[in-house]
């Protein structure tokens, strides 16, 4: 096979990047889109939400398509399909077509398994979670970017920036096409191709392994996601009187203290991940084994043990932020909402450090279901925070959900040996060569 | 995935400057949510881009 290992990082993560790009775009012109065909609020949340549609079904039938085509292939023809879209939406004057064109261009948040199959099938154990870290960290900055950037290059010009953002697309799409290689060896490839069919998803999807990292992804990206969505309105009702005595007045002045919060956790989140990984392979390489119950002699059972602390800390978090909302303490609050977006980067780096370790023959479809199935997290934890008083919501998903998944996560890690043996069907039940 | 004792494995060139990126990263995020609390607790604005 061709090509360098670093190459193949940067190719996928200039893909993953631009992915995020787009994904996010429709969001950084929302108040541009809603000004020019007169949206209610009611509209715009729709168009918000929409964002996250596509993302869990998305992520499953990429990440097989990943290992069953290549991920060159899968990457270039998602980033050419939504930058041909993105650049039809430019052009667009129905709101109801635009809409349906950015839900589509919003199918760009799949590509994240993708470039995790990728990375999986070039570096090796002992470097896979700083590799998967700098990718998916450095990738998720796109949707920073976006926020930061785009409204700033373009104004309320949103035509040209889909136009521009959808071409660019297309010319990293031939630049993956062109350079990117599938994997570091044709023997690696021909293993991933051959996990890559129906039994294999079956095998995966029947894991109690599986199951427990697609919880911990829950609990990290699922709640990441949640909380960008909820936290400016949480913050904005929650601490409206703490707010206006930092001098902030009017419902703009609330919203940018509001949203300032929110975003240090995103933000935090994102930019931490490449150290989660790094910490996977720190305590790989130095043996570390804490935590009671979870496996201490598997070959990788020291990333169980780093993921089992970040789930632990960012359960801790989310009661130290009940417990700063009821004294009404913005500045604790705060502080708690730093950790925790580093803690979700613990959670989010640790657990892709694992997945290629524990399902090397079949990675992608490991990463669609562990990346897809957990952003459901992003829509169920807000509708918990909503049904109860302002700052307890984080208190009862840590009691009835956090718990329960660390539980599950402590029992499915405690096998000495391959711990993706056991499942809800046996291994030849679950069509899985033995 | 070759399984290999990482505990001996050295690590190849690549690795330090992937370090070094991943420190970049978290000056990065330090300093950018620093400035911005530091703006948002004096009243005097919020997340870069969120003016």
């Amino acid at each position: 096979m061709r090509g360098h290992k670093v190459e193949q990082l940067g190719i996928a993560t200039v893909g993953f990047f631009w992915c995020f790009l787009m994904w996010f775009s429709t969001a950084a012109f929302s108040p541009s889109i809603a000004a020019t065909y007169h949206l209610t609020i009611k509209d715009l949340g729709l168009l918000a939400s929409s964002a996250i549609w596509m993302v869990p079904v998305g992520r499953i039938v990429a990440g097989w398509a990943s290992d069953r085509f290549g991920a060159p292939r899968t990457f270039a023809a998602i980033l050419a399909g939504c930058g041909l879209v993105s650049i039809a939406s430019a052009f667009t004057t129905s709101y109801e077509l635009l809409f349906a064109e950015r839900v589509v261009v919003a199918i760009a948040g799949v590509s994240f398994v993708v470039g995790v199959q990728h990375v999986a099938q070039w570096f090796d154990a002992h470097e896979i979670g700083t590799a998967e870290g700098l990718y998916a960290g450095t990738g998720n900055v796109g949707a920073g970017v976006g926020a930061l950037l785009l409204p700033r290059i373009f104004g309320t010009d949103y035509r040209s920036a889909f136009l521009w953002l959808g071409m660019i697309a297309l010319v990293v799409a031939a630049w993956y096409l062109w350079r990117g290689s599938a994997a570091k060896t044709m023997e690696r490839r021909d293993a991933v191709r051959r996990g890559g069919d129906l039994r294999g998803m079956v095998f995966v999807w029947t894991r109690y392994i599986a199951i427990a990292l697609m919880l911990a992804y829950a609990m990290s990206f699922g709640l990441e996601i949640a909380l960008n969505a909820w936290l400016p309105g949480y913050f904005t009702r929650g601490f409206h009187d703490e707010i206006l005595a930092l001098g902030f007045t009017g419902v703009a002045g609330i919203q940018i203290a509001a949203g300032t919060f929110a975003a240090v956790l995103s933000f935090n989140a994102s930019l931490f991940r490449p150290f989660a990984g790094f910490m996977s392979d720190l305590f790989q390489r130095k043996g570390w084994t804490p935590l009671p119950f979870i496996a201490k002699e598997l070959p990788y059972a020291p990333r169980l043990h780093w993921l089992g602390i970040a789930l632990i800390l960012i359960m801790l978090s989310m009661i130290g932020l009940t417990v700063a909302g009821l004294y009404g303490f913005l500045p604790l609050s705060i502080a708690v909402l730093v950790a925790l977006g580093i803690f979700v980067s613990f959670g989010t780096g640790g657990t892709f450090a694992l997945v290629p370790l524990l399902f090397p023959d079949c990675p992608g479809i490991a990463a669609g279901f562990i990346g897809g199935i957990s952003t459901v997290g992003g829509i169920a934890y807000p509708l918990i925070f909503a049904s109860v008083k302002a700052h307890v919501g984080y208190l009862y998903v840590t009691l009835y959900m956090f718990a329960p998944f660390i539980l599950f996560y402590f029992w499915a890690a405690r096998h000495e040996r391959h711990p993706q043996e056991h499942g809800l069907l046996d291994r030849a039940l679950a069509g899985q060569r033995s | 995935m070759n399984h290999v004792d990482i505990r001996v494995a050295p690590h190849e060139p690549w690795y330090k400057y992937g370090v070094a990126v991943l420190l970049f990263e978290i000056a990065v995020a330090i300093a950018v949510s620093g400035y911005s609390l530091y703006m948002t607790f004096n009243g005097l604005g919020g997340f870069p881009g969120k003016h």
